[in-house]
């Protein structure tokens, strides 16, 4: 499904060149749950970023289901991103001025989907969030946990088959977080692509297969058997 | 999705009241300023007779001797002499034509309730009436047999005619121009334009007289102008008789000519009137010379919208401009304090082009508010110009054009300083704002 072939990242001003990814290698195939781990600085973000098409990589090559992201013009990469990528953030990035339902909403539009279908698919998504009673309140009056669901529910909606999670749970308590957690692990067994970047390690074992990315580099590829919470290690790669 | 955008817009300004209403004040202010000076200048300029103003023209003849000059930008006078005047107002061709002057009498009546006034007079041709598409309420002009006995009759506009008879049909009634008294023939309906372009020589925009009386008279009454004459050599002039036979300019001049052929006929015709006229020991001249201008061309040449009036134009425009900038100004700011949110939807598929669209018709919607709001500062703007002087009273208003125009000159100034805050925010790298939010 996603295919990083010697992908670099190079930042350039004027005095300094930071190479955030170094010939970046990575095969994710349909249906995986991948946690990215790795210090402050590694390049977790930058590859999530390139993987999600919200920036640009200086070289190498990056197929997303045999389409070659590096020859599409901006509107197309919006349009893949649209159809394809779903993106759950730390912070949550919901739009303060909309409701639930406008939030979720968000994605739909820019897919050209129908009011009725949008209505049905919304609906479908905060229900299964549990937050199917809240959706003309603002992001502001819920908690965080509730905003990180809403924030699932605007991925979901778009039935993106690759989901992108940028620290899910890096701005909730404990309990919270797993129960984002459960949802994201539900969602992957439903059939979506999960790409998980995570500080948490006990997060990190629940996920069939870690990446370790040190100094922009896959360090340590770790493949774990079966299903979430089981400890069956076996180290395929560094 | 417009229908959304238009939406997202009308939230964004309810968002941040305060920098919206600056905004909206700030277009409005200068598209207040600007149609102002914009619908003044817009009535200046606007064709006086539309429907004819291209078969309307004013000849001009090169009377004075070789050497002579006078201040018109082609050294042609601007006005004809009367033997000229009358020479071809007499003429067989073209078949609609009106020589004319403008005059002025002590208006009285066989009523004590209306005391004496002073009122503007034309004297000049029956075909006046034709030429200008003048209608009639009551009566006609006069006739051809009434010119020719030079009879005491005169045509009244609506307004004069309210003044004196109450609106009543009043031909036949009788007023006095001095100690002569005047049978009305006929009631013209109000002028259809702004302007005196027939006669521009004090004041085009002055209002158009209320009273008209047969050219013949200016020989039998010994009438003379109230508007300008110009000479360009001594003559001894005792008497009107010896102005009507001098070559003092004094008089006005139209012709209606429907084509080509006729315009270039009809300068056959003042070539070979000039020609003849050399006979008589006039026209000293080796070169014979003759304007004909067409209405829009005669206002041009007579510089009737002066060039204070453009630089008024543009000097509001200037202050448009100024108020854009500062609209820019806010609008880089608040577009770029709403990065994080044009992250997130260009990570949730907006494409840069939508998001451009998106801030662009927010931009519209100020500019349509502030046009709107503009509308009515402009109106403001023109009570004031017309209470400064009554000549501005026609010229100090909006038409439909200028109606409409406002917001459309909004819409598109707010549109220009929108562009670089629109397209610097769709520019943005989604990423850049994601983590940060």
């Amino acid at each position: 499904m996603l295919i990083m072939k010697n992908v670099s990242k190079v930042y350039q001003t004027e005095m300094v060149q930071t190479h955030a990814l170094r010939d970046f290698d990575l095969e994710v195939k349909e249906g995986e749950f991948i946690a990215v781990t790795g210090p402050s600085g590694s390049g977790k973000t930058t590859f999530l970023n390139i993987a999600g098409m919200l920036e640009p990589y200086t070289s190498g090559e990056y197929m997303l289901d045999d389409v070659n992201v590096g020859k599409l013009s901006d509107n197309q990469r919006a349009d893949l991103r649209n159809q394809k990528i779903g993106f759950i953030f730390q912070g949550f990035n919901l739009i303060p001025d909309l409701n639930l339902y406008e939030n979720v909403e968000v994605p739909l539009r820019y897919r050209g989907i129908k009011a009725a279908e949008r209505k049905k698919r919304i609906e479908s998504c905060l229900e299964q969030v549990g937050l199917g009673s809240r959706a003309k309140h603002l992001p502001q009056q819920l908690s965080g946990g509730q905003q990180q669901r809403v924030a699932i529910a605007r991925a979901l909606a778009g039935e993106p088959r690759f989901l992108l999670a940028d620290e899910p749970t890096g701005n909730l308590d404990s309990l919270m977080a797993r129960q984002v957690m459960e949802l994201l692990e539900q969602i992957n067994r439903d059939g979506a692509t999960i790409v998980m970047v995570t500080h948490d390690p006990e997060l990190a074992r629940r996920a069939p297969r870690n990446i370790q990315i040190v100094d922009g580099q896959v360090a340590d590829l770790t493949l774990y058997q079966g299903v979430a919470g089981q400890t069956d290690r076996q180290v395929v790669g560094g | 999705m417009f229908l959304h955008y238009i939406d997202l817009g009308w939230r964004s300004l309810r968002r941040t009241p305060l920098v919206s209403f600056l905004m909206v004040l700030a277009i409005a202010l200068g598209i207040g300023i600007t149609m102002t000076s914009l619908s003044v200048y817009h009535m200046m300029s606007m064709d006086p007779i539309e429907h004819k103003s291209s078969r309307l023209f004013h000849p001009q003849l090169q009377t004075m001797d070789d050497g002579e000059e006078t201040w018109s930008e082609d050294n042609l006078p601007y006005q004809l002499t009367y033997q000229d005047a009358k020479n071809l107002a007499d003429a067989p061709y073209p078949e609609h034509k009106a020589a004319m002057l403008r005059t002025g009498f002590t208006l009285h009546m066989d009523n004590s309730e209306i005391r004496p006034f002073i009122q503007n007079t034309r004297v000049t041709h029956s075909d006046f009436f034709t030429l200008f598409d003048l209608s009639f309420i009551y009566g006609s002009a006069w006739t051809q047999e009434q010119a020719d006995a030079a009879s005491p009759v005169a045509v009244i506009s609506e307004q004069l005619n309210q003044k004196l008879f109450g609106g009543e049909n009043s031909v036949g009634r009788q007023i006095y121009l001095d100690d002569t008294s005047f049978r009305i023939v006929g009631v013209i309906a109000p002028w259809q334009t702004h302007m005196k372009f027939y006669d521009v020589n004090n004041g085009a925009f002055n209002s158009q007289e209320d009273l008209y009386i047969p050219f013949s008279l200016i020989a039998a009454m010994d009438i003379n102008t109230w508007g300008n004459s110009n000479g360009w050599k001594f003559q001894n002039i005792r008497s009107m008789k010896d102005k009507r036979q001098s070559e003092i300019f004094w008089l006005q001049f139209w012709v209606q000519l429907d084509d080509e052929a006729a315009v270039s006929q009809y300068g056959d015709y003042l070539m070979s009137y000039m020609a003849e006229q050399q006979k008589f020991g006039r026209f000293n001249r080796e070169q014979l010379e003759y304007g004909l201008r067409d209405v829009n061309a005669w206002l041009d040449y007579r510089n009737v919208v002066s060039e204070d009036n453009e630089v008024l134009v543009a000097l509001s425009f200037m202050f448009l401009a100024v108020c854009l900038a500062n609209i820019l100004g806010l609008l880089l700011a608040k577009f770029m304090r709403r990065a994080p949110e044009v992250g997130v939807r260009r990570a949730l598929g907006a494409s840069k082009r939508q998001v451009f669209l998106q801030h662009i018709i927010e931009v519209s919607m100020l500019g349509l508010i502030g046009g709107l709001m503009g509308i009515g500062i402009a109106q403001l703007g023109l009570w004031g110009v017309r209470l400064t002087q009554e000549y501005y009273s026609p010229l100090a208003t909006m038409d439909l054009t200028m109606l409409l125009s406002a917001p459309v000159i909004a819409i598109s100034a707010c549109v220009i300083a929108g562009l670089y805050p629109a397209w610097l925010v769709c520019r943005t790298t989604p990423a850049t704002y994601l983590k940060t939010q």
